[in-house]
């Protein structure tokens, strides 16, 4: 996967393989292909969304743990 | 036991009490005099007060003795209320009819008999009066009249978020600025406040100078501080005069810094007070004002940290949801498709089975059509050429005698017609062939007269020459 992929791009690619794949638009030739691609493509997005929210959810285990401001 | 004369303290106040009966016992006194001090206990409708008088000039306390009205004064005071619209309170400036009485206990007092409903502002309400006036008056840019507030600079500032660096200006023993530093210090909250404290006398006011020059130095200290302070704990009402001096109502309202003030006083609002951003009653309130101030912000921003918290969830829950779809989605109509697929291409294999063969039977149908054409029609053709071929041939027998004939006849007509156009058969009908100089002719114009011509006729050759050659007409030989 690009070093480059953000979220956003990941997710904008799979919404469109799957609008391709809802209007068939898609050939048998790539099929395969794209269906590849859109898994790697969930997979990158799960594990960022994961790996965010385990960030997000220690961030605010923090916040509720700081307790009064000083 | 000593040896010096003496006589128990309540056989002296016994002695002072048969003096005092004996000097005003029987009559009473229309006195003036401001209130202050006032209490009144509404279910016994007692009146304590200190009746005073102070120097016009100064506003130095001259006389001071206490009061109260009970009964009938009592009585008396609330129809002064009644017809004055004022209440019985502090700093009013009243004529009072008063008996002097000495209790043992209580010392000396003034007992109110009736009161003058006709004085109804007092001196200090006055003063406090042409005090504010005069600030409002010299002072447009910073202090204005709206209603029944006064607009200043200092009521115009707006308090910073959070209140943490505090400028205290109290008394060094004053109760209220540790009262006020008790409460903030020991929050339930645990916020945290720096606390710098400024003091100077907060009563008397011939030390309003060294008040204002504490509020310059808080100035002059150039710390960020939120808030100033003004506390100072309770007392008798006298003692606040100095929060309704000129120059320190002018210094609050002008100051840079909010002021909080919590002069311990429930009775009434000094021109300290007027002035300042936020008014409270006592220090311990003034505490309370800014520690609710920093729960509010602290309020603020637990819902900012739960709104945070609840939108995050909701935006990945949201998140994996539409991936999951979209994942389901792709599977499924991948699916779909490659079936849709399949089918397709068994569907086109069965069709091309079919029609694979009934082309195959088509064409070799129309093969057999066009061979059995191509067998029978030759034969038939070859009949027809060869038959034609004899006819001609028969045609040719039939004409070929004809034509022989027809061409012998013609060659007999023409062989006639020969041998009647011959010059001897000519000659032998009489006429002759002239030849000039050896050449046949038929022009006369190559015959002149004297010319010698021969004249052939008949097997004989005549030689003559021409005597005469005239014109001929005649039609001896039209036939």
């Amino acid at each position: 996967m690009e070093k480059t992929l953000t979220y956003e791009s990941a997710y904008n690619e799979l919404a469109r393989i799957a609008d391709e794949i809802e209007n068939e638009s898609v050939s048998v030739d790539v099929l395969a292909q794209k269906v590849k691609r859109a898994s790697e493509l969930i997979t990158f997005c799960q594990t960022k969304l994961k790996s965010t929210e385990a960030e997000v959810n220690k961030i605010i285990a923090q916040m509720e743990n700081a307790g009064p401001k000083q | 036991m000593s040896a010096i004369q003496h006589i128990r303290l309540s056989e002296l106040s016994n002695q002072i009490t048969d003096t005092l009966r004996a000097a005003f016992g029987m009559t009473s006194f229309w006195v003036i005099a401001d209130i202050t001090n006032h209490s009144f206990r509404g279910q016994k409708n007692y009146h304590y007060f200190e009746l005073v008088e102070k120097d016009p000039d100064s506003n130095n306390i001259l006389a001071r003795i206490a009061g109260k009205a009970w009964g009938n004064g009592a009585d008396r005071i609330a129809n002064f209320e009644k017809v004055t619209g004022q209440q019985f309170t502090n700093n009013i400036h009243v004529l009072v009819n008063v008996s002097v009485q000495y209790h043992p206990v209580h010392g000396l007092q003034l007992n109110i008999q009736d009161i003058d409903p006709h004085f109804t502002l007092g001196v200090l309400e006055q003063q406090r009066q042409a005090t504010l006036g005069r600030l409002v008056t010299e002072n447009p840019e910073f202090i204005r009249k709206s209603g029944d507030q006064y607009i200043t600079r200092n009521n115009q500032w707006k308090l910073n978020r959070v209140i943490q660096q505090i400028a205290v200006i109290s008394s060094n023993t004053s109760a209220g600025g540790e009262d006020f530093k008790h409460t903030l210090l020991n929050n339930p909250f645990g916020y945290i406040f720096q606390i710098d404290e400024y003091h100077t006398a907060v009563q008397g006011e011939n030390n309003a100078e060294a008040f204002v020059a504490k509020l310059i130095a808080v100035f002059n200290a150039a710390k960020p501080y939120d808030v100033v302070v003004i506390t100072r704990g309770g007392g008798a009402q006298t003692d606040f005069l100095i929060f309704d001096n000129y120059k320190i109502g002018k210094a609050v309202a002008k100051f840079p810094i909010p002021v909080i003030t919590g002069i311990g006083h429930q009775k009434n609002e000094t021109i300290t007070d007027l002035m300042a951003h936020t008014q409270t009653k006592t220090p311990t309130k003034a505490a309370e004002f800014i520690i609710a101030h920093n729960k509010k912000y602290e309020e603020e921003m637990l819902a900012f940290q739960q709104n945070i918290v609840i939108r995050s969830q909701q935006l990945f829950s949201s998140n994996f949801q539409s991936l999951a779809s979209l994942n389901s989605l792709i599977v499924n109509k991948a699916r779909d498709i490659l079936i849709q697929h399949k089918d397709n291409v068994v569907r086109i294999n069965q069709v091309s089975i079919n029609t694979s063969k009934s082309i195959l039977f088509k064409h070799r149908s129309s093969l057999v059509n066009i061979s059995s054409r191509i067998l029978s029609k030759p034969e038939s053709i070859l009949y027809r050429k060869k038959n034609d071929i004899r006819q001609l041939v028969s045609h040719f027998n039939v004409f070929k005698i004809q034509y022989f004939k027809n061409q012998q006849g013609s060659l007999n007509h023409y062989r006639s017609m020969i041998r009647m156009m011959s010059p001897d058969n000519i000659l032998n009908k009489g006429f002759a062939i002239v030849k000039v100089n050896d050449q046949v002719t038929g022009n006369p114009d190559d015959i002149r007269i004297g010319n010698d011509i021969d004249i052939i006729l008949s097997g004989f050759e005549i030689r003559s020459t021409v005597k005469q050659k005239t014109k001929y007409d005649g039609k001896d030989f039209n036939l």
